[in-house]
């Protein structure tokens, strides 16, 4: 290990290269309502070009997005039948990755297989299983089901993608990271606490509202308590979150989605998902409208991630105080998926629990929250002056 | 791709802490009275008597075990009777 630490006392940062190889795991592609339309798909991805093309059996497959014949890109042809068709040469490919016909040929040549991805379709949405030693998902590696997504009592997904331009590492930090849900997200942390286990990362969190980020409620309109979240990693890009917010008269439930998939070392797609329970509180249209309101409220969320991200450096040697969270032990759980899996050691794997202080936290940000109404009402309650308070 | 040790380990490291209940042994720091971090091992989790009692709750992410309060109370205790340092500024 290198001194972080010059001479002159001053901190380096210290980063690597983002590894050129791509994590071991089920990648989400998106929803499998937006690959169902009868036409190829065209997907970077792990530093490579796929496409994605639905079959007329229903199947949903994933293929190398080039013909083995001559090279030309699969996710620009059409599908015919249950086979992808080449723009070049009519070349027929199969979900299974096999040539099963060329219209102009007597006979397919031998060995004419390309790489075709293990798919799993679950919950309305689209995984290819990535695994750079080319084994195929194990059958206990799996992604929870998610009872909402296929039930009428809840909202259909509301759904949303961004291409991120740096290293996906940044967005898996984010789950230790409790001062930044205040600092970037506009949330109250009261409780927090991360499990590491196996292949799962579990952060649980619980908040209350803030009067600075959001109007308190009107008389007569329901009253923000609180928010309650077990928010997990099935793997190294798939986190589910179940939130509940607590009003004063009743319990809104939602489930939020947010995953990516690499595009190469330096750039990956971010996704993310809301659906909502309809309940007798919200009559008519009221749990789309919510779904859409909660959708958007994370996209700022996210936005406001990303713009941090964009200008950031990568950094290995985080300097952290006790009130951070455990930001070398995630890395340490990150690492299983970029190992070969005889590689993975018991550290990476072996139960870790960290649960935060949020005395002072909660002691430092209650003063800032008084601050921001006070300086509000100083300039008196004008919708300029509370748009100003939310970018503080 | 190495991951670097933890700053705040090199200063104060974890200690181990044997549960009262199950004597599962488990690595231990305290960075305030209200912080805790847990390093188990697969020793102490076949070990731990509530880990094996517990079963999954309910959505998505119900499959995790929480805490061990038994160990949680063991803590404390190390912590109280000064057998682990807590870093404490009065909060």
């Amino acid at each position: 290990m290198t001194a972080v630490q010059d001479r002159d006392g001053i901190r380096r940062i210290e980063a690597e290269a983002a590894p050129a190889r791509f994590a071991r795991g089920w990648h989400c592609l998106g929803l499998i309502r937006d690959f169902a339309d009868g036409t190829p798909h065209s997907i970077r991805a792990f530093g490579q070009k796929l496409v994605v093309f639905q079959g007329e059996d229903g199947s949903v497959n994933v293929l190398d997005a080039y013909c083995r014949h001559m090279g030309g890109d699969l996710s620009q042809g059409t599908v015919k039948g249950n086979e992808v068709a080449c723009p070049f040469h009519d070349w027929r490919w199969g979900g299974d990755g096999r040539c099963k016909q060329i219209p102009y040929s007597r006979r397919v040549p031998l060995r004419a297989r390309t790489a075709a991805w293990p798919t799993l379709q679950q919950d309305g949405m689209l995984f290819v299983w990535n695994d750079p030693e080319g084994n195929p998902p194990p059958a206990d590696v799996t992604i929870p089901r998610i009872e909402g997504a296929t039930s009428d009592e809840w909202t259909d997904w509301r759904w949303y993608y961004t291409v991120v331009d740096t290293n996906c590492r940044e967005v898996i930090d984010n789950i230790v990271d409790m001062a930044h849900f205040f600092y970037v997200h506009g949330s109250f942390p009261t409780y927090f606490k991360t499990i590491f286990e196996g292949p799962v990362a579990t952060q649980i969190q619980n908040g209350v509202g803030r009067e600075d980020v959001r109007p308190p409620a009107k008389e007569g309109q329901p009253k923000l308590i609180g928010n309650t979240s077990v928010a997990a990693y099935h793997g190294p890009s798939f986190m589910i979150d179940d939130l509940t917010y607590h009003y004063d008269n009743m319990d809104l439930e939602s489930v939020l989605i947010n995953c990516h998939y690499p595009i190469d070392a330096n750039s990956f797609v971010l996704q993310y998902g809301v659906i909502v329970k309809r309940s007798e509180h919200l009559p008519g249209d009221a749990a789309e409208k919510l779904a859409i309101g909660t959708g958007d409220f994370i996209r700022q969320g996210f936005e406001q991630d990303v713009e941090i991200w964009k200008n950031k450096t990568r950094i290995d040697n985080p300097l952290l105080c006790e009130e951070d969270g455990p930001v070398y032990q995630l890395r340490r759980w990150y690492e299983q998926f970029y190992v070969d899996v005889a590689d993975v050691t018991p550290e990476m794997v072996e139960r870790f629990e960290y649960e935060m202080d949020t005395s002072k936290p909660n002691e430092a940000w209650r003063r800032e929250v008084e601050a921001n109404l006070a300086r509000r009402a100083a300039a008196e309650d004008t919708p300029a002056a509370w748009a100003a308070g939310q970018s503080v | 791709m190495a991951v670097r040790p933890d700053n705040r380990l090199l200063d104060t490291p974890m200690q181990e802490v044997t549960c009262r209940r199950c004597a599962a042994r488990v690595e231990v720091r305290k960075g305030s009275w209200h912080q805790t971090s847990v390093q188990w091992n697969a020793d102490a989790l076949t070990a731990c008597e509530e880990r094996r009692a517990a079963t999954a709750g309910p959505g998505p992410n119900g499959d995790f075990f929480e805490a061990c309060a038994s160990l949680r109370a063991s803590i404390a205790e190390a912590a109280t009777s000064g057998l682990i340092p807590v870093l404490d500024d009065g909060y």
